[in-house]
């Protein structure tokens, strides 16, 4: 009856490696450093975005608004460039507070009104998939005038160079060590139990080791992208939150028992509107990242993505009932999600076949999830 | 005239409990028989047994129908033997009709449809017998709660039961409406039907019973014919029990020093709490269930709050606490300052506390662990600059409490989930007390948990109280509330049937008051 533990942290590893093995037997080009670094771009769409959507499901909430939010927020910036001339700093910085007033609004709205969150997004994905084609009048708008460049059109196509990206890793590496390093000194001050040194040096290693795989097959092409730095940002930043705050607590304790969570003083309703301002960030960046990466606003951009977000989120062992998930499954799930689209198209399957195949491996992983979790839970 | 039902030495356990141990009951046809008991006699568990609820082989003991042995494996198995129960959570279905309800998957058909004509003339003739002017057309969502209770009884008539049981039947009636469900019962004797009648009112059981079965411990007690009882000799079976060696030795509290660790203490004690004509609604425009409720409570002592299920005693701690219900009037101050709109968030802030008799529904995140559970509630004392968790200090904090409170589970990083209800009560009192209460209202802090942890429980409780903290103890548990208690209040119907000191408490007193007849004594 008893399913080894390592099994389940063990299965996003397991599942990335097939599906990696699998496209690169078919094409070899898969794993080639012009398509990893493209691989890398867009999993820091997914992930970000999915990185969102993580902090509304642990609340036991749901977005699905954010697929057309992306295309709005996105377009709006893109108007403002291509058609107002404004430079691209403002562009950006206007879309940007007018994805938090709207995800504010929705949140409030979700909360004080007690609307069903399902609701509320489903007539945001309508109404804003709605506002998206007013706003670019159904037209193919640029992120940038003619040949030129700027921050909104660099977003996905500048990489930094060699050298920085080096002394990135390096540093990042040497952060990871002091930490750990600090955190076995104060866990042993105050006698909490602490893994062997061993482990804790051998996982310091396998991360570093990553880290510079990573950036070295980045510099064999371009470098690495900026966007893999936006990504990372969030993804520290989701971290943090949810692992050493208040807030982050809340979150799952809403999410675990909303009574309980009330009882025990917890501001529900500030928390879970804070969850959906966080949202409106998520939806703002993945909106100028993809938008930049289409190369232009056009109607179909953003279509699907809260699937697809929320496919990584699950993947990843978040439950949608809420209180349950971490964000480096969620980044598991995302880069799973990024890599089969990306396999897919390389090896030109047709969009029909896409669309099965991402529905199977999602119902798939929530399938094992649910049979590994009910073992877990009966022994 | 042979028994038409028949218990002959029912037991049955729980995980750590005895819920029956030994009960003995008769019923006969055309009788109408009352149960009587406290609070976790065994009464529920009984009719669960009769209705198949609880099925055969699930306990030990013997059910007899007319005379032959039966074996319940289901409700449904019970409903063709003629019982029916009747209970507070109608089995009606709202957006039915009067007419569908009652002959709810029997309806009379021509073909494959509805015969309506003939259900409606059928259903309005059953009405009628029943001396109902409603029209079988009414949806039952329409109706009063006496309404539905009788719709439920005409039901479980036609379909020839011929044991209704009544659990607590006129819990939620009128005083008008009571005394019609009275005359129908007597209607119902008078054709031979018979039936168990399960009440906390006591006049009520004397006005209507045959019989009447006492249930103390699991256990059938006593039975008498209603001419040979009195109330005061029922309520004495009910209670006789001695009180165990469970209870810390409490100081009297007048001779208590008056908190010499806080040298400047006032001369006239100020209450931490006072409640003064305390009148609260479910929500507003609803009528009160807490009624002109006045009391105080001092530092250093333990206020219990007795009462019958009903009584309002969760409802006014979750008010205190600010969790529930509409105040009308009447104020609540701590140490003094007005407390005119609790809030469970204010609540902790100015030191009260509240622990709840549902640990698993308002208490504990389950899937959560330990730490994380004892924390929730005082996060804000282990926050560093800029919002962060310091997480060591939160451990090391954490842990006193988990080593102090005997928690028994490998760690604080065990999930709350698998615990048994000590530990997690545990953790419940933990994650309060992290708060640094001045007033900690605890409602059934000993439900459902064994022997041993209610004891240690019962230490923390007092040690508290050394401390200067002050609490409310809301208990169904009579020899609990005793052998904790400076000072009783008991609750009966949203008043305050009595307040007794130390010297006052005999069960006898308690129960009488819970139960509105301060005579009883």
């Amino acid at each position: 009856m008893t399913l080894p533990r390592p099994l389940r942290h063990l299965a996003l590893p397991l599942a990335l490696t097939v599906i990696g093995t699998f496209f690169a037997l078919r094409e070899p080009a898969f794993l080639g450093s012009r398509n990893l670094t493209q691989l890398i771009v867009e999993f820091s769409i997914t992930g970000t975005l999915a990185l969102g959507m993580f902090l509304i499901l642990l609340t036991g909430q749901i977005d699905l608004s954010a697929g057309s939010g992306v295309g709005l927020i996105g377009g709006i910036a893109a108007v403002l460039v291509f058609q107002q001339s404004w430079p691209a700093p403002a562009a950006l910085l206007t879309a940007f507070i007018a994805a938090l007033l709207l995800w504010t609004l929705m949140g409030a709205l979700i909360v004080r009104q007690r609307i069903p969150s399902f609701i509320i997004t489903l007539g945001g994905l309508l109404i804003f998939k709605g506002l998206f084609w007013l706003v670019i009048q159904n037209s193919t708008i640029p992120v940038a005038r003619g040949d030129q460049e700027n921050i909104y059109s660099l977003l996905t196509t500048y990489h930094l160079p060699a050298p920085t990206g080096w002394l990135l890793g390096l540093a990042l590496a040497a952060g990871l060590g002091w930490l750990t390093w600090r955190k076995r000194i104060a866990r042993s001050a105050y006698g909490w139990p602490l893994p062997s040194i061993a482990r804790a040096l051998s996982t310091w290693l396998a991360i570093t080791t990553a880290l510079f795989a990573l950036i070295t097959v980045c510099n064999h092409f371009r470098g690495v992208p900026f966007s893999l730095l936006i990504l990372s940002a969030t993804a520290g930043s989701v971290f943090f939150l949810t692992q050493h705050t208040p807030f982050g607590r809340h979150l799952y304790a809403i999410g675990g028992n909303e009574e309980a969570a009330a009882l025990s003083g917890i501001a529900v309703h500030r928390v879970m509107t804070g969850a959906y301002l966080l949202m409106g960030i998520t939806v703002a960046l993945t909106g100028f990242m993809t938008t930049a990466y289409s190369g232009a606003s056009t109607t179909t951009v953003g279509d699907l993505m809260e699937l697809d977000a929320i496919a990584a989120c699950v993947i990843g062992g978040t439950a949608l009932r809420g209180g349950r998930g971490s964000v480096g499954g969620v980044i598991g799930g995302a880069l799973i999600m990024t890599a089969l689209l990306n396999g897919m198209t390389l090896l030109a399957v047709s969009p029909e076949f896409k669309f099965i195949a991402r529905g199977t491996v999602l119902a798939l992983a929530v399938w094992l999830d649910v049979k590994l979790s009910a073992r877990a839970s009966k022994h | 005239m042979p028994a038409v039902l028949t218990a002959r030495a029912l037991v049955k356990h729980f995980p750590g409990v005895v819920a029956l141990n030994g009960v003995d009951f008769e019923l006969l046809p055309g009788e109408i028989h009352a149960l009587c008991g406290e609070n976790g006699a065994g009464k529920s568990t009984l009719i669960k047994l009769l209705s198949g609820i609880h099925p055969h082989r699930s306990y030990q003991g013997e059910l007899f129908v007319d005379g032959r042995v039966v074996a319940f494996h289901s409700i449904r198995d019970a409903a063709a033997a003629g019982i029916a129960v009747i209970t507070q959570e109608f089995a009606l279905i709202d957006e039915l009709s009067v007419a569908e309800n009652i002959f709810l998957g029997r309806a009379p058909r021509r073909g494959l449809r509805i015969d309506w004509p003939e259900l409606h003339r059928r259903t309005a003739a059953l009405l009628t017998d029943f001396g109902l002017t409603l029209a079988p057309e009414t949806p039952v969502r329409a109706l009063g709660i006496g309404q539905k209770q009788l719709v439920e009884i005409i039901r479980a008539i036609d379909k020839n039961s011929r044991v209704l049981v009544l659990d607590e039947p006129t819990a939620a009636l009128t005083g008008q409406e009571a005394a019609s469900l009275l005359s129908h019962l007597r209607r119902l004797r008078a054709r031979g039907t018979a039936c168990i009648y399960i009440s906390h009112k006591l006049e009520e059981v004397f006005a209507i019973a045959d019989r009447i079965t006492v249930l103390r411990d699991g256990q059938s007690v006593a039975a008498f014919r209603r001419s040979e009882a009195t109330i005061p000799l029922v309520i004495r079976h009910m209670v006789g029990r001695a009180l165990g060696e469970m209870f810390p030795e409490r100081p009297a509290l007048a001779t208590a020093p008056p908190l010499s660790a806080n040298p400047p203490t006032p001369p006239t004690r100020q209450p931490l709490l006072a409640v003064r004509d305390l009148t609260v609604a479910p929500a507003a425009g609803e009528p009160p269930v807490l009624h002109q409720l006045s009391f105080n409570l001092h530092a250093g002592e333990i206020l219990g709050c007795g009462g019958l299920m009903g009584a309002g005693r969760t409802e006014l701690l979750t008010h205190l606490f600010g969790a529930w219900g509409h105040r009308i009037h009447g104020e609540v101050t701590l140490s003094g300052l007005p407390y005119p709109q609790p809030t469970p968030r204010d609540s902790l802030a100015r030191g009260l506390a509240f622990v709840s008799e549902d640990r698993r529904r308002f208490g504990l995140v389950l899937n959560q662990s330990i730490g994380f559970n004892l924390s929730l509630a005082s996060l804000a004392a282990c926050t560093v600059a800029p919002g962060r968790i310091d997480l060591h200090a939160e451990y090391a904090r954490n842990q006193v409490l988990f080593d102090n409170l005997g928690i028994r589970a490998p760690g604080q990083a065990t999930p709350t989930g698998g615990l048994s209800g000590g530990n997690q009560q545990k953790v419940v009192l933990g994650k309060s007390l992290l708060t640094h209460p001045s007033i900690i209202l605890l409602d059934e802090p000993t439900r459902g948990i064994d022997v041993g942890a209610k004891q240690e429980v019962y230490a923390r409780i007092h040690q508290l109280t050394l401390a200067g903290m002050a609490v409310l103890l809301v208990s169904s548990d009579l020899p609990e509330l005793m052998g904790l208690s400076d000072r009783i209040i008991m609750l009966a119907a949203g008043r305050i049937a009595g307040e007794f000191p130390r010297a006052a408490f005999s069960p006898d007193t308690l129960l009488a008051a819970a139960m509105g007849h301060p005579a009883a004594s």
